[in-house]
């Protein structure tokens, strides 16, 4: 089912939360929310579930305004950071309970519950646990049946509020990679929130951007990452370098390298480490640099040179040209960003 | 051996210390509480079982155990609800005026019991704002079951509420908003998913409760007026017993008030043991994530 938001505004006292925002979900697409804490995407997903109420604007549930529909008449699966399991109840309790409290005339008989949770207790792979309570259970196997929980009542959308914001690294990996697959099996319409751009880019269908209750940028993970379509979006997703510099005839100057730039007076010049080639001969759009760190961090290598006025870039550099290049510490290099984008200001 | 006498020095006190200070607590113990709590069983039992006996199965003791019973049976239901009340909306919405309510809520703790029994003789009494009104339709407030259920009321208000709001705000919304996005409504919310949460932490403050609206003194010897046999609670029997010079009576009724209490003190270990076991449990669910 699509989901259309239109026009959202949500206030909380004097801070604005989501100012004026639109939106459309496919339907049986999975998308990210992306952004620092504070930039309204949990808000936006609370208004979509029904949680809040927003201050103007619609929200359309298969072109149908559900904007004054209660939460429990929505139809959608919510799952929380951290899990909202009822702790006095089994896991096989927690998962029937949407079927439990529905009303007798359309509520499914015993059998059919006991059949019900017992599915989806397999498509979460945790069948086994049906009688344990929430505390005995790991940080992960509680989201999944939370995951589980949620499906139960054969939600139209799914929304996911960091689902894996409360686990540990590699716990986390895993199992933003199995909600994948999952979401490829069932196919409902999701929308889940996230700080981390990694989980975003590895799992999203499209991932929106949103930075202070507006979206910064809508598209697939390699157009964001690739052409980042604002300064916020590019620093927000991965690392990267920004020079400041003053635009001369056409061209930016850093140190002694020159970018092309748009006409004005202020560029910005942003660079992802990974981006970066070193040489040892100058040249238009090198910029000159000594090498003040060198640091191995698994399969790359991060250095750090210093260029004029003291500042610092961050080169990565895979382990293979590191050891090519042979480059050492407090050696004069010239660096050759591959990419770089220049942002140009009156 | 000379590191493990050093710990032991760092980590406690020299032994004369330690029997001192424990040897103070034990008999400040006894004189303010065993031999006091003795003394009563040992007054009301001393003349012999039969006259304990006979002095509660009188008449007017009889109904002082009623009126004291009815009393409780009416207020500890009152109390409840409006104790999950207060809690519900203080510990899981946002709305302006909450402190107020939270300092409201414990006034009756701060407010002297005689103060809040003439609180009512003023507003209910003969000579009160509404005196006329009620005397006109020939409603008894003041020296009748009414006034006492009121002031017992009053004075018992914080006990549930306060026990709940720091449990319930600790607890979150979070498992009620999962039961209303799951389809449940208000009801169902509050009957499968809070309720079972807050179960031994309401108990708790009910049995509180119970303590003291069957002990109160203060606030309902202002409003009940003492009629023998008619507005005479326990406490207040015991009271009228001990002026007459009827003191196998006096405390044989104030044993009663002695084993209610104990009684309470052993639910209310077992209930804060049930209550420790949750919190753990609660605490392994938090911390395992």
């Amino acid at each position: 089912m699509s989901i259309e938001i239109r026009n959202i505004v949500k206030t909380f006292g004097d801070f604005k939360a989501l100012n004026d925002l639109s939106l459309n979900v496919e339907s049986g697409e999975l998308i990210a929310l992306l952004g620092p804490s504070g930039c309204g995407k949990t808000s936006l997903l609370r208004v979509i579930a029904g949680l809040e109420t927003p201050d103007s604007g619609q929200i359309l549930f298969h072109g149908e305004d559900t904007t004054d529909r209660h939460v429990r008449e929505r139809q959608v699966g919510f799952v929380f950071q951290h899990y909202a399991l009822f702790r006095h109840m089994t896991v096989f309790e927690n998962v029937a309970f949407g079927l439990r409290v529905r009303p007798k005339s359309t509520r499914p008989s015993d059998a059919e519950i006991k059949r019900k949770v017992h599915e989806l207790l397999n498509l979460v792979q945790l069948d086994w646990l049906a009688d344990r309570y929430p505390a005995q259970l790991s940080g992960g196997q509680r989201q999944r049946i939370a995951l589980a929980r949620a499906l139960a009542v054969e939600p139209k959308v799914l929304l996911l509020d960091e689902p894996f914001g409360a686990l540990d690294t590699k716990v986390r990996k895993e199992l933003r990679r199995w909600l994948r697959r999952l979401h490829d099996e069932i196919n409902v319409t999701s929308v889940f929130v996230t700080h981390d751009q990694e989980e975003a880019l590895e799992v999203a269908d499209r991932v929106v951007v949103m930075n202070q209750g507006k979206i910064e940028q809508i598209g697939t993970p390699s157009q964001v990452y690739d052409t980042p379509a604002s300064p916020f979006v590019y620093q927000f997703l991965g690392d990267v370098n920004l020079f400041h510099s003053r635009v001369h005839e056409g061209w930016a100057k850093v140190g002694s390298g020159q970018f092309a730039a748009e006409p004005g007076e202020h560029a910005t010049v942003y660079v992802r480490p990974h981006e970066i080639d070193l040489s040892r001969v100058a040249s238009l759009h090198a910029i000159e640099g000594t090498i003040t760190h060198i640091r191995l961090l698994g399969a790359t290598v991060r250095l750090e040179v210093e260029v004029a006025d003291k500042e610092v870039v961050e080169v990565e550099l895979t382990r293979e040209r590191q050891l090519e290049g042979a480059w050492q510490v407090a050696e004069t290099v010239y660096l050759v960003p591959r990419e770089s984008k220049i942002i140009t200001a009156a | 051996m000379a590191t493990q006498i050093a710990h032991k020095v760092v980590t406690t006190e020299a032994p004369w210390v330690r029997y001192t200070l424990t040897g103070l607590a034990l008999v400040l113990i006894s004189f303010m509480l065993i031999i006091p709590l003795f003394s009563v069983f040992f007054e009301a039992l001393h003349q012999g079982w039969g006259l304990y006996q006979a002095a509660l199965v009188e008449s007017d003791a009889l109904a002082a155990i009623q009126l004291t019973l009815i009393v409780a049976a009416i207020a500890l239901p009152l109390n409840l609800t409006f104790g999950v009340a207060a809690a519900w909306a203080i510990a899981k919405f946002e709305f302006k005026g909450k402190s107020l309510l939270i300092t409201l809520i414990d006034l009756p703790f701060a407010v002297s019991p005689v103060v809040a029994g003439l609180i009512y003789v003023l507003l209910f009494g003969a000579q009160g704002w509404w005196g006329e009104w009620l005397a006109e339709h020939n409603i008894k407030v003041i020296f009748a079951v009414p006034g006492i259920v009121l002031a017992t009321v009053f004075v018992t208000f914080p006990f549930v509420a306060r026990e709940l709001i720091p449990l319930m705000q600790a607890q979150g919304s979070d498992e009620e908003q999962a039961a209303l996005v799951l389809g449940a409504t208000g009801w169902q919310t509050f009957w499968y998913v809070t309720l079972p949460n807050i179960k031994w932490g309401l108990l708790y403050g009910v049995i509180l409760a119970n303590a003291r609206a069957m002990g109160e003194f203060g606030a309902v010897s202002v409003v009940s007026g003492h009629i023998r046999g008619m507005t005479n609670t326990v406490p207040l029997h015991v009271e009228i017993l001990y002026n007459e010079y009827n003191f196998v009576g006096a405390f044989a009724c104030a044993s009663i008030l002695a084993l209610l209490a104990l009684l309470t003190l052993a639910i209310k270990s077992y209930i804060e043991w049930r209550t420790e076991q949750q919190a753990i449990a609660d605490r392994r669910s938090a911390t395992q994530a």
